[in-house]
């Protein structure tokens, strides 16, 4: 094929190049996903692409899971900072896990290359993911550690292929896990996408050549930036509060944890402080700064600009204010175990605060949390240990003219579904006596929010069990005059005399015959119930989503 | 003298058929009006219309799409879902994901079966075929009644574990059908999907449950009317796997005709790959609102376990459609200075500008007529007539605002909506582990033939083939179609727990199975085989890859598991591009899939060309934002063995091929156009 000649820039060639370095990004993404080990991968999508450019600027990132959303870069940022540009080589492949610097807990791994092309560095692949066991005190991740090193090791960025070799890191991570197989397995899918985004990001410079990539980049980044901008100039200034409580940090249990946000919206500028939220927590519920400014980018994006993909024009309008020392910005060694748990509650109270401003854009709260729970054991059927780890689904908020959806997984979660009970009982000894929509768990309103579930097992072996389940006493709030969703409960051995309740536990004794059963809440209300339509009404009794006695008290029906 | 073979494609504006007289060797194909109110009217009278008389008939397949209409139009018989006491809301809490990341305001699919139509009944199985607790017998008798009194057109029974043990919904039939009559639907979930997972499976039941009634009388009616033309050939159905079966079995099993209607292309890129030798083709098949792309692999169709339509999922074996939101209605606009082409459509209604039916936005579809790569005479076969002028006034909209001429303007579209287009394919393949470079492209439909070369360019694909009767090529696919019947038993083991003689056991059960399956298709004894393959994958991964056995005997033989794990690895490594052999693998599903031969068509020969000559005109195309001289000619006009080099446009009644400067065109012996590359040398 004949080589083309350079031709100007036109909006034609821009726009060709931005599908690129979006479907290059998809493309590192299904590699990934096709090869990866785990579950939490191929089926939950807990994992993230991008491509950067020399300056570490998102070109192209797939929509993975949201709260991976616009901090990879700072992985690179760091070797930067810590060895200099020289220290980029081509065949070399860097690895890092450190919470403090990538934000998240130490089970996000992210691997990242330089790309070169001609001698030169023209880019950066990227990609994290959650694996399974970082070698915590306790399998798959610990609900009560007290600082970073009982959650497992921690790798600041080092060198996991020097020159196209593997280094001896890669034993140092199979020594440490307790999966080697699958975590092995995940690596070699990341650094299986790390090599097609580097394919892809040399195709592109050898057909446009860097100056007219550049050019088109700073073009790319310009329209979604004024994109951005322009929504943000439509919301009227002013300050936007709202706050909220995680119930405890899973150590001390009586001591809840205030997270608070404050959102200045000034032209086209916006800026989120949570510099008022609680300072970093004994207990598993930190994470580094980068990983609020992560949350801050999801609730931004979803009221701002949800339809678009993200690139280094994103989140320019936008500033953060994360005070050091605090749940939000932790430093070494607060635990980060459970990091997402305020950071849900951080993404749905950007949209709290920025109801009266956008009431057509926001939706009530949703249930808020993972809501997990594990299970480790002896399985006598296959005379084999075996551990579970599944988020509960729950329900979620309401919004102008629509009902909230039942059952939905948590938002931060991305895509990730339940366990079908033919699988659990198939693989685990256990049975699933219940699992259906609890009715009345959604918050009343003009629109009403969607219901939790109800989820009961029956242990048919002894086991451990461990539960995080949260946000009950900042349930799924109401807005616009509706009312608070049901939280969430939990009861060991219902109606028996050994009856418990509790949130979470970590490791708690369980007898062949006990049961667990786990209540999720639902999401908010919207709008004033007196609002409510009588056939809305009448519809949801006939279809058991609320009971008559819901309706009579409720909703005076 | 019956001698015709004859295929029926259902669309919503045409229905194609092919004819192949089996005594010349020849095919014909037409188009018929679609008549929605009374589909078989319109299949008659498209039939009468090409085959004088129907008795000639001896082989006749139909791809229908009652089935999804009545499902995307959400016009299928109320339905009443019977599930396990405790766990009947699996089919509204239908796993929970959210399928769009960033929407606050997310809906899940809309389920068939409001939550009120499902009633819990009492029983349980657990996964070791036990019995925890039996069947309530008098629940389902009760559900019955309410079946009858509330007036639901179908009962939809989905209980636990039923692929494994299914003697309770077995149960539940009988019951049922006492009491509501021997011809009322009921769909049980272990039969419309014998997979686990109770939630796909349910959704599986619900949809054939859902649809079913209205397939049925639909192929009653059209049966009966063929029978009073003297048809005495047993009606096909083409389906979702891209077989067929017979009518009387498509009415027992209707999901598997649900998503027959894009599989004919398929099909025909299968026999294409076997008539044209070569093994890997990648079709693309372009309509007003959306792009087709089907894969085939060293010969064979790239078929899935599982589909989804509109976000409800199904388990049974389907041809891998992939749908782009990309077609000749994509619509292009601006935003924030920069150009955009699609996802929205400007669909039928109004449709491009250029339709002059009130649309005022530049589609794709505008540009192509502006640039000349539209026969704005034969466009949809002469049915509509394109305003050029009205296409221009939209792309000035647009075009001023960017500093293009429409000419500018109109390639730019095509070059954006092309190169998405090719990054959809390549994202596709690569999701598939296939390197696109290694395929040859093959176009159909309206407009597919009018994009394909361009796609070939981006993707550094070196030929593209465009097949005679690209608008019915689909039609012509399910012609070149097998009986086929697929049985599948789910078979979960640990590579260290496999017994090989009971999986040899089962497969040879399912051998006999499938074996009697092809004689109640009534496939004679020399023409009917099967094959056994195993769903394998790496210790508790979830994607699985199909693995073909030797025979359903092959477990017995020596060393088996270790040469099943080679073989395996083999596969992976050929599809990720890494593999792991030694690690633990595990069996997940035993399938055969049972085949009744129906004989191969001689592929017929074009006419060869007399002389290098062929009559054609010249006109000025632009390419590349230089008019070209650009060879301008009829397909009728071609005979086999015509060369000639791009830039060309080639018009024929159901589309228009576009090659660019830079290929040569060459007319296979079948008729084909075959647009390659030119050599580099050669420039």
């Amino acid at each position: 094929m004949t080589i083309e000649a350079v031709k100007t820039l036109d909006p034609v060639t821009v726009e060709i190049i931005r599908n690129a370095l979006t479907s290059a990004a998809d493309d590192m993404n299904a590699t990934l996903i096709r090869s990866a080990y785990s579950p939490i991968l191929y089926e939950g999508g807990d994992c993230v692409v991008a491509l950067l450019d020399t300056e570490h600027r998102v070109l192209g990132q797939s929509a993975g899971l949201p709260l991976f959303l616009g901090n990879l870069e700072t992985c690179s940022i760091a070797v930067e900072e810590l060895y200099g540009r020289e220290v980029w080589k081509e065949g070399d492949v860097w690895i890092l896990n450190d919470s403090y610097l990538g934000g998240t807990h130490l089970n996000d791994v992210t691997i990242f290359a330089p790309i070169f092309d001609a001698g030169a560095v023209v880019g950066f692949a990227a990609t994290r993911a959650h694996w399974m066991d970082m070698g915590s005190k306790d399998v798959g991740g610990s609900m009560d550690a007290t600082d970073i090193f009982q959650e497992g090791f921690r790798m600041g960025p080092v060198k996991l292929i020097e020159a196209g070799v593997e280094t001896s890191v890669v034993d140092l991570i199979r020594t440490n896990v307790r999966f080697p197989y699958q975590t092995i397995g995940d690596m070699h899918a990341m650094i299986a996408a790390l090599r097609m985004g580097t394919t892809r990001m040399k195709e592109l410079v050898g057909r446009y050549g860097m100056d007219q990539l550049d050019a088109a980049r700073d073009e790319i980044f310009r329209q979604t930036e004024e994109i951005e901008r322009e929504t943000v100039r439509a919301i009227p200034d002013g300050v936007y509060e709202a706050e909220g409580v995680l119930d405890n940090d899973g150590i001390n249990l009586e001591s809840p944890i205030p997270i608070k946000l404050r959102i200045t919206v000034d032209g086209d500028t916006v800026d989120f402080d949570v510099t008022e939220s609680a300072d970093q927590t004994m207990g598993p519920v930190n994470c580094g700064a980068a990983q609020a400014v992560s949350a801050l980018r999801v609730g931004y994006k979803l009221l701002i600009s949800p339809d678009s993909n993200s690139n280094g024009g994103s989140f320019r309008p936008m500033t953060t204010q994360v005070r050091s020392g605090s749940v939000l910005g932790a430093v070494a060694p607060a635990p980060c175990q459970w990091y997402f748990s305020h950071l849900g509650l951080l993404i749905d109270l950007v949209s709290k605060a920025m109801a009266p401003a956008m009431p057509e854009r926001v939706a009530s709260a949703s249930h808020g949390d993972s809501m997990i729970i594990t299970a480790a054991g002896f399985d006598p059927r296959f005379g084999r240990n075996f551990v579970s780890m599944e988020a509960t689904l729950g329900g979620w908020g309401a919004w102008q003219g629509t009902d909230g959806e039942s059952a939905m997984i948590n938002n931060v979660n991305g895509s990730l579904k339940d366990l079908p009970i033919e699988m659990m009982e198939t693989r685990y000894p256990l049975r699933i006596n219940e699992y259906s929509i609890r009715p009345n768990s959604g918050g009343p309103g003009q629109w009403r929010g969607g219901n939790g579930v109800v989820r009961e097992y029956e242990f048919l072996a002894d086991c451990v069990v461990g539960l995080w389940f949260e946000r009950s006493k900042t349930p799924a709030w109401g807005l616009f005059g509706g009312s608070d969703a049901q939280g969430p409960e939990v009861v060991i051995n219902p109606g028996r005399s050994d009856e418990v309740r509790t949130l979470k536990a970590n490791a708690r004794k369980i007898k062949a015959g006990d049961i667990v059963r786990l209540a999720v809440g639902g999401g908010g209300g919207f709008g004033d119930v007196s609002e409510r339509s009588r056939e809305d009404i009448a519809y949801d009794i006939v279809n058991g989503f609320i009971t008559e006695d819901f309706a009579r008290t409720h909703y005076g029906y | 003298m019956p001698n015709y073979r004859v295929s029926m494609d259902i669309g919503g504006t045409f229905t194609d058929i092919v004819a192949y007289d089996q005594q010349s060797g020849t095919y014909e194909a037409t188009k018929a009006s679609t008549t929605p109110g009374n589909l078989s009217a319109g299949v008659i009278a498209g039939l009468e219309s090409i085959v004088t008389d129907l008795s000639d008939i001896e082989f006749l397949v139909h791809g229908t799409t009652q089935g999804l209409n009545a499902f995307l139009e959400r016009r299928g018989v109320p339905v009443l879902l019977l599930a396990t006491a405790g766990v009947e809301d699996t089919y509204h809490i239908a796993r929970g994901p959210r399928l769009e990341l960033y929407n606050a305001q997310y809906r899940k699919p809309e389920p068939l079966v409001e939550r009120k139509d499902v009633i819990g009944v009492g029983g349980r199985l657990d996964g070791q075929c036990n019995e925890i607790r039996p069947l309530d017998e008098v629940a389902v008798r009760q559900a019955a009644r309410r079946a009858v009194d509330e007036g639901y057109g179908a009962v939809a029974v989905a209980f636990l574990f039923s692929y494994k043990n299914p003697t309770h919904e077995l149960r539940a039939r009988e019951i049922l059908l006492e009491e509501l009559g021997e011809d009322f639907t009921v769909s049980l979930s272990h039969e419309a999907a014998k997979e686990w997972r109770e939630y796909e499976r349910t959704s599986s039941a619900v949809v054939e449950a859902y649809t079913g009634p209205v397939v049925r009388n639909y192929l009653l009616d059209l049966e009966e009317k063929l029978a009073d033309r003297g048809v005495e050939a047993p009606l096909h159905i083409m389906q979702s796997s891209g077989g067929v079966l017979t009518a009387e079995s498509a009415r027992k099993r209707p999901l598997q005709t649900l998503l027959s209607g894009p599989v004919g292309g398929a099909m025909g890129d299968v026999e294409l790959a076997g008539v044209s030798g070569n093994r890997n083709l990648i079709g693309v098949d372009m309509g007003g609102t959306s792009f087709d792309v089907s894969l085939v692999v060293d010969g064979k169709p790239d078929v899935s376990t599982e589909a989804h339509l509109e976000g409800l999922p199904m388990l049974m074996s389907v041809v891998n459609i992939h749908t782009v939101g990309a077609g000749g209605g994509s619509v292009a606009w601006l935003e924030a200075g920069g150009l955009r082409v699609g996802p929205r459509s400007a669909g039928a209604t109004p449709g491009p500008a250029c339709y002059g039916r009130g649309g005022t936005e530049p589609t794709v579809t505008d540009a192509n007529l502006v640039l000349g790569r539209v026969d704005p005479d034969w466009f949809a076969g002469g049915q509509v007539a394109l305003d050029r002028e009205a296409a221009i006034t939209a792309l000035k909209t647009v075009g001023d605002q960017l500093g293009l001429d429409p000419i500018a303007m109109a390639e730019g579209i095509c070059d954006v909506a092309n190169s998405q287009m090719a990054q959809a394919i390549r994202t596709i393949t690569i999701s598939r582990g296939i390197e696109p470079r290694d395929f040859a492209l093959v176009a159909f439909g309206g407009a597919g033939p009018m994009h394909a070369v361009f796609l070939a360019k981006e993707l550094g694909i070196p030929e593209t083939v465009v097949p005679r009767f690209p608008g019915a090529f689909s039609a012509w696919g399910m012609l070149q179609t097998n009986i086929r019947r697929d049985f599948s038993e789910p078979y979960f083991y640990l590579d260290e727990d496999i017994d090989p003689a009971d999986m040899a056991r089962v497969l040879r059960s399912m051998e006999v199975e499938g074996l009697r399956s092809l004689v109640s298709e009534g496939v004679p004894e020399e023409s009917r085989r099967t094959t056994a393959s195993v769903d394998v994958r790496y210790q508790s991964q979830e994607f699985s890859l199909n693995v073909p056995l030797i025979s359903a005997d092959e477990p017995e033989s020596p060393d088996f598991v270790a040469n099943l794990a080679v073989r395996f690895s083999a596969m992976y490594h050929e599809r990720y591009g890494h593999s792991n052999l030694g690690a633990p693998i595990e069996i997940v599903a035993l399938r055969t899939q049972a085949v009744g031969d129906l004989g191969r068509l001689e592929a017929p020969l074009f006419a060869p060309a007399v002389s290098s000559e062929f009559k054609h005109e010249v006109r000025r195309v632009v390419f590349d934002h230089v008019e070209h001289d650009t060879t301008v000619v009829r397909r009728d006009d071609l005979a086999a063995g015509h060369k000639f080099e791009g830039p060309a446009i080639i018009v024929e009644q159901t589309a228009t091929t576009v090659v660019p400067p830079g290929f040569d065109v060459t007319v296979d012996e079948f008729g084909s156009l075959v647009i390659r590359t030119q050599d580099v040398e050669g420039n």
